[in-house]
């Protein structure tokens, strides 16, 4: 353990940049872990916000984000009129590229009642919209956009006066924007039509048993909200997953190559006192941990210091970009320190073989 | 200086794979990203490029098909119809929806097809055919091997269940597929008296885009591109939507090779202090040293740079012989950005040697250090 200890603290400048390059493949782990997870927040944000326990769809879909409905014409009167439903809010809502400042901003767009709710759930300015020509914008994409209250944006070809700023409404592929359900229908030119029922259930009433009345309804299935959102989550998973989760097995290479540079060096540099052990006796086994408490120490080091540079870091991106939600949760922190150790075991590999291969002999030809 | 630097670079073998290694990987974390969304970029306009139209109508403000959504007035296919420079118009239903295969869902672009399409149609078809019938569907290829299901299948689109008449090739990317149904099956799932895009050819001898200027300034309510045009556009979106997430994965990227090359140019120098302590007994200027450790660090990230590319290269080929909807795709651009970042790394990662070097006593080779 002293050997250990000593060998990696004779450097300090190489110790310091070996526990640099882990913390930094350790931060890069827990920043793209976090950035999912916080993707994932941003993504079912609405519907964990809105009103209602259950979702109604148009027959077939099972995703708010991701898929248009359309319900029929009556599906409002007829939810309203099931046995332990409370309460039924409609919306109507699509995806809608806005062009601004000759950028491509996607944004959710969605049509409600203020007197009825489906709306943001914070307001940070302004207020509801009162007319068809207004509209509640995200504050974050407005003010990435230099845009405010008063402000006039183009929907669809029509003009908008920004009259309201909603918070946490946003996520870096998307954010939300609110205008009157009536304003929606004529963008999407189908009047009348609605897109989802948010519907709140009596207290007595069980959530389960009140969807299976609702998607008896023809044409339309009903689902609780939480279904809906792991469904969701589940979609945008699937597109993202792969390319994270191929970062995520390079950042992972890049810090065991480091420290097995590192721990090598040291070894390579000491190979003559590693002889002169084996020389008066010492086994390879007591040589194989000398190298990895090296490798452990030097990683585990690194791990603390990853795990506070991707802390630092998630603010700072946070704080140049409020679009981006970076979430450092337990089991992510978990996962990047155990990476880190094991980066350190496979780091050791290298040096042990080098130091199973020493003849004891080659120290007295010196 | 260069042999010095060739000859102490290539002493340790091991060192020298573990540190071109680490930039090589480092640059790749870069070259990936980028590889990843400008194939991105290239698959989602492939049902643009491949249409057969020269220009797409949509309704007012909407330039695109991904995220986007459009609605016409059925009325709107005669008016085009009627323009002069228009050979034919094919109007089309569109929307972005589930594909249902048994337990797997796929999002995909769902297009509605009349049954004499002009364009719009899968351009590529393995098995089946192209333009599907009432009740049927054509689906992408690996959409449907991966969920195990063939010709005469069924699959759930829009809540209701079609048989699969066809099998498209190059009709889904990392995000998306594409699925073709009926108009007229699209038009009774989603109402009827719209149509969401006119998909136009113009007569031999038009220009594009004066016909789409045409159209736009006839027509009340609509926005008319040529296809290079829309399918730049669409392109935008995909960009516009990851450059901020490119910065920071350059950042880190950079970062992390920083740190390597630092550390194996560092210990590559730390090694060899003595023979430097003698270069510099004998007279040599630091000067000269200098450009030793800096031709060093160089030569080391050029060639982790060339396996960066050559690893991601590989990457994209066993992703492709996989069958994954993962598109790399290593543009001039990104090799130039990654080429100028590896350059950063090698000045950056050489100041620490030189400043160990300079502080260096020529007298330490005759003290036995």
């Amino acid at each position: 353990m002293t050997l250990a200890i000593h060998n990696l603290l004779n450097d300090k400048t190489r110790l310091l940049l070996s526990v640099a390059g882990v913390a930094l493949a350790v931060m890069l782990i827990l920043i793209l872990n976090g950035f999912l997870t916080g993707m994932n927040r941003q993504i079912t944000s609405y519907l964990d916000h809105s009103p209602g326990a259950l979702l109604v769809a148009q027959q077939g879909v099972e995703n708010l984000l991701g898929a248009t409905s359309l319900l029929p014409q009556n599906a409002a009167d007829l939810a309203s009129r099931t046995q332990g439903v409370e309460e039924v809010v409609p919306i109507l809502s699509q995806f809608v590229i806005l062009d601004l400042h000759d950028k491509k901003a996607p944004a959710y767009m969605v049509g409600y009642n203020p007197e009825v709710g489906g709306g943001p759930e914070k307001l940070g300015a302004g207020r509801e919209p009162e007319t068809d020509r207004e509209v509640i914008f995200d504050r974050v994409l407005a003010e990435r956009h230099d845009l405010g209250l008063g402000k006039r944006i183009s929907i669809l070809g029509k003009e908008f006066e920004i009259v309201g700023l909603s918070e946490e409404t946003t996520s870096w592929m998307t954010s939300f924007f609110f205008i009157r359900k009536s304003a929606a229908e004529q963008l999407v030119r189908i009047p009348g039509a609605t897109s989802f029922l948010l519907v709140t259930v009596e207290k007595s009433a069980e959530p389960e048993s009140v969807a299976s009345a609702l998607g008896r309804a023809p044409g339309v299935d009903a689902q609780l909200k939480s279904k809906v959102a792991a469904n969701d989550l589940t979609l945008f998973a699937k597109v993202f997953s792969a390319p994270l989760r191929m970062m995520v097995a390079i950042a992972f290479l890049v810090g065991s190559l480091v420290v097995g540079m590192v721990i090598y060096t040291a070894t390579v540099e000491r190979q003559r006192e590693y002889g002169v052990l084996k020389a008066i006796g010492a086994g390879n086994r007591v040589l194989y941990q000398v190298v990895t408490v090296q490798a452990l120490a030097a990683s585990l080091a690194g791990s603390g210091l990853g795990v506070l540079l991707a802390a630092a870091a998630g603010r700072w991106i946070m704080a140049a970009r409020p679009q981006f939600l970076v979430v450092l949760a337990p089991k992510d922190t978990a996962f990047a320190i155990a990476a880190g150790l094991l980066m350190a075991l496979l780091a050791a590999l290298f040096p042990a073989r080098l130091v199973a291969g020493l003849a004891p002999a080659e120290v007295f030809r010196k | 200086m260069m042999t010095l630097a060739f000859r102490n670079l290539f002493h340790n073998r091991v060192r020298l794979v573990a540190s071109t290694g680490g930039v090589a990987l480092a640059l790749m974390l870069i070259l990936a990203l980028d590889a990843i969304f400008t194939g991105v970029e290239r698959q989602i306009t492939a049902v643009i490029d491949n249409s057969g139209a020269d220009v797409f109508v949509a309704q007012s403000g909407v330039r695109n098909f991904h995220m986007a959504s459009s609605s016409l007035p059925a009325s709107s296919v005669q008016a085009v119809e009627s323009m002069e420079g228009v050979a034919a118009v094919t109007p089309i239903l569109y929307l972005t929806n589930m594909v249902v295969i048994g337990e797997e869902r796929n999002l995909a672009y769902i297009l509605g097809l009349p049954e004499e399409a002009n364009a719009g149609v899968a351009w590529k078809v393995s098995a089946g055919k192209a333009l599907p019938g009432l009740g049927e569907a054509v689906v992408d290829r690996r959409i449907a091997e991966n969920s195990g299901v063939g010709l005469g299948d069924p699959v759930e689109i829009l809540g209701r269940k079609f048989k699969i008449a066809g099998l498209s090739e190059g009709t889904a990317n990392i995000t998306s597929s594409t699925a073709y149904i009926s108009l007229q099956d699209f038009a009774a799932l989603r109402g009827q008296g719209v149509v969401s895009y006119l998909l136009v050819q113009v007569e031999p001898g038009e220009i594009a885009a004066a016909v789409a200027k045409h159209i736009q300034a006839q027509l009340d309510g609509v926005t008319a591109l040529p296809r290079q045009t829309f399918a730049a556009q669409e392109r935008q979106v995909v960009k516009d939507m990851s450059t901020d997430v490119i910065a920071i994965m350059n950042l880190a990227g950079l970062s992390i090779g920083m740190a390597v090359m630092a550390l194996t140019v560092y210990t590559a120098t730390l090694s060899r202090r003595a023979e430097y302590g003698v270069l510099k007994a004998l007279g040599a200027r630091d000067a000269h040293l200098y450009r030793a450790v800096l031709a060093q660090a160089l030569i080391s990230v050029g060639l982790g740079f060339g396996l960066g590319v050559i690893f991601t290269w590989l990457l994209a080929q066993a992703l492709l012989a996989m069958g994954s909807s993962l598109y790399l795709l290593i543009s001039l651009e990104s090799l130039v950005k990654v080429a100028a970042a590896a350059l950063v790394i090698a000045g950056l990662s050489a100041i620490l040697p030189i400043k160990q070097i300079s502080g260096l006593d020529p007298a330490i080779v005759f003290r036995g250090k």
